[in-house]
């Protein structure tokens, strides 16, 4: 059951969202990754509508959040998941390029569950992405189904 | 037009000296004028006293002569009280006299005439009495017809006449100088209060003027101030995001770059292998540039911590974390005992990490490097911290190079680096109100020099 929970990517730029396919192949664990390009697309697949209407029921094991996208940004997504009762127990991993302390700062307010800075080398990307895939999507028990929403 | 040149300060202090020299000559002037008007009212006093005076004495003279005649003819003793009277007034009309026109030459000169005329006038009746009471009216006769001093009566008048004429002249003569002083002291006070009305309005319209232009000197300033911060934050910002925007691309160019090798490794030949490496070295090289772009940049914007920092513990820190860099190496140290300063510990880390890895970078190539860290003679209010390398050192002609951002001395090939870190020592201690300079010899090595105050800064 575990195994079977996906990962959601979100990443605007197909060459990063790409990269990170490849890092995940490497770990074999690319056929679990549902691939989002912009916030709004996060937020459909999580409430089950629009071109994720019929997909099947439940979670994702855990977001990776990218915190510059189109339409909704990762900020906007990460508030809207941790304000809402049956998203909040999803473990959500802020992936980006900015060090910003400011963004550090809202992110983990927000209630972001970790913050990766992209790194520019790519086997150092690639390592951070394989680790995380492997962490998160293998590693960590997720929270079961309905934890938050039973009430 | 020196005046023009003048500083405003001098010009108001000429303005303001003006003014103050017209009051003194004003109030010279008028006490001047004040005290003639006085003295002649005083002289005055003095004049209708001696013209009275004169009147007196001549009506006298006149009365003693008539009755004595009127004596000499009747033998009425009571004709004689005035000439009684005149011989005891004599000596009082004398002293006044003499008084009244002390100081007055050509007056005091009449009086003593006067005076002997009164005496023989006097003598000259006193004789016909003495003749009219021995002989009787017979002895007389032709006297009494006459007046025993006709003569001296005549010229009596004449005298007292020329007086009378002189000191109503000398009177006339005050009059008008009274007039003509009181109308100067009123011309010259409005003159003077017109002029000290301008001279107060020009150094008026100096200091107003002086006034506007100083607030609108200080407008500006604070106004290029704002725009100057605004300026530099977006600046800033503008740095920042797009070092942040450049490293995207470049993680794509070297993972596509390992993709590619990875993929179609074994049918490459070794030229082409190598053409990949090239390029995810470059892409690596320039991420190293971005990252120490982002570092110069932070420099700028971070919030500076006011602590203490113990430069000792510092630097042995440093030594400790470097380690590992220094394994293989043969270095001579010569590191004295440093002060504490205020100051960001993490900034002054980065300085002085920068400074000592240049010092073992640039040595690299000697045999035995040598390097000293030490307490240069210490500046009133700040210390001056050196390290100093026998390394590869440089020409001081690019002295003026040496701290700016990207500028490397030596080509990549001879010492590797991005040219950022000299930069950023500059502006760490810039932020601490400090100075950096350098002194170097080519091949014989390099001095840094960073001046740190004692006491914290005031921005």
């Amino acid at each position: 059951m575990t195994a079977a929970k996906p990962i959601l990517l979100a990443e605007d730029n197909p060459r990063d969202a790409e990269l990170a396919l490849a890092a995940m192949e490497e770990e074999h664990i690319s056929d679990k990754v549902v691939l989002c390009h912009d916030g709004a697309e996060v937020l459909d697949y999580l409430y089950c509508r629009g071109q994720f209407k019929s997909r099947l029921k439940g979670n994702p094991a855990v977001v990776f959040l990218d915190l510059k996208m189109p339409k909704v940004n990762g900020l906007e997504v990460l508030r809207t998941i941790k304000s809402d009762i049956s998203l909040r127990p999803i473990p959500v991993v802020m992936l980006t390029s900015s060090r910003e302390e400011k963004d550090l700062a809202e992110s983990y307010a927000l209630g972001a569950n970790a913050y990766v800075v992209k790194p520019v080398e790519f086997h150092q990307f690639l390592t951070a992405v394989k680790e995380l895939g492997t962490f998160w999507g293998v590693i960590n028990e997720p929270p079961p189904e309905g934890s938050a929403s039973t009430n | 037009m020196r005046f023009r040149e003048l500083t405003i300060e001098r010009r108001i202090l000429a303005g303001f000296s003006l003014v103050f020299i017209g009051i003194l000559i004003i109030g010279a002037v008028s006490y001047r004028n004040t005290a003639i008007l006085i003295e002649n009212s005083r002289l005055d006093t003095k004049s209708h006293d001696l013209l009275q005076l004169l009147t007196n004495v001549d009506e006298a003279m006149d009365e003693a002569e008539n009755n004595h005649r009127r004596y000499l003819v009747t033998g009425e003793v009571v004709y004689l009280k005035s000439f009684r009277s005149l011989t005891e007034q004599k000596p009082t009309y004398l002293k006044y006299l003499k008084e009244l026109t002390a100081g007055l030459p050509l007056q005091e000169n009449r009086v003593a005439t006067l005076q002997n005329l009164i005496e023989q006038q006097i003598n000259a009746e006193t004789g016909a009495i003495a003749k009219r009471d021995k002989g009787g009216f017979e002895a007389v006769r032709r006297i009494a017809l006459e007046g025993a001093a006709k003569r001296e009566i005549t010229a009596i008048h004449r005298i007292i006449g020329e007086m009378e004429v002189d000191e109503r002249q000398s009177v006339r003569r005050r009059f008008s100088e009274s007039t003509l002083s009181t109308t100067n002291t009123i011309v010259l006070l409005a003159l003077g209060a017109l002029l000290q009305l301008v001279l107060l309005a020009s150094v008026y319209y100096l200091i107003r003027h002086d006034i506007t232009a100083r607030r609108k000197v200080a407008t500006e300033l604070q106004l290029r101030g704002e725009l100057l911060e605004a300026a530099n934050k977006e600046l800033e910002a503008f740095s920042y995001s797009v070092s942040h925007d450049l490293r995207a691309p470049l993680r794509h160019i070297d993972g596509y770059a390992s993709l590619l090798s990875k993929s179609a490794g074994d049918s490459l030949n070794d030229k082409a292998k190598r053409y990949l490496q090239t390029i995810s070295d470059s892409a690596k090289q320039m991420g190293q540039l971005i990252d120490d772009l982002l570092v110069f940049s932070r420099m700028g914007r971070q919030e500076m911590l006011h602590t203490t920092v113990n430069l000792d513990q510092l630097i042995k820190t440093i030594l400790y974390d470097l380690r590992l860099d220094l394994q293989g190496r043969e270095i001579s140290w010569t590191i004295d005992t440093l002060p504490e300063v205020p100051g960001d510990p993490a900034m002054l880390r980065q300085v002085f990490v920068n400074l000592i890895s240049n010092a073992l970078k640039f040595t690299g190539t000697r045999p035995i490097a040598k390097i000293a860290i030490g307490l240069e003679k210490k500046g009133a209010g700040e210390i001056i911290v050196f390290v100093r390398d026998n390394g590869v050192g440089f020409d001081m002609q690019y002295l003026g190079k040496l701290f700016g951002v990207f500028q490397r001395l030596h080509r990549a090939d001879e010492f590797e680096g991005t040219g950022i870190g000299l930069a950023n020592v500059r502006r760490i201690v810039h932020r601490h109100g400090g100075r950096v300079w350098a002194e170097g010899v080519p091949d014989q090595g390099a001095t840094f020099f960073v001046a740190l105050p004692t006491r914290r800064p005031r921005t």
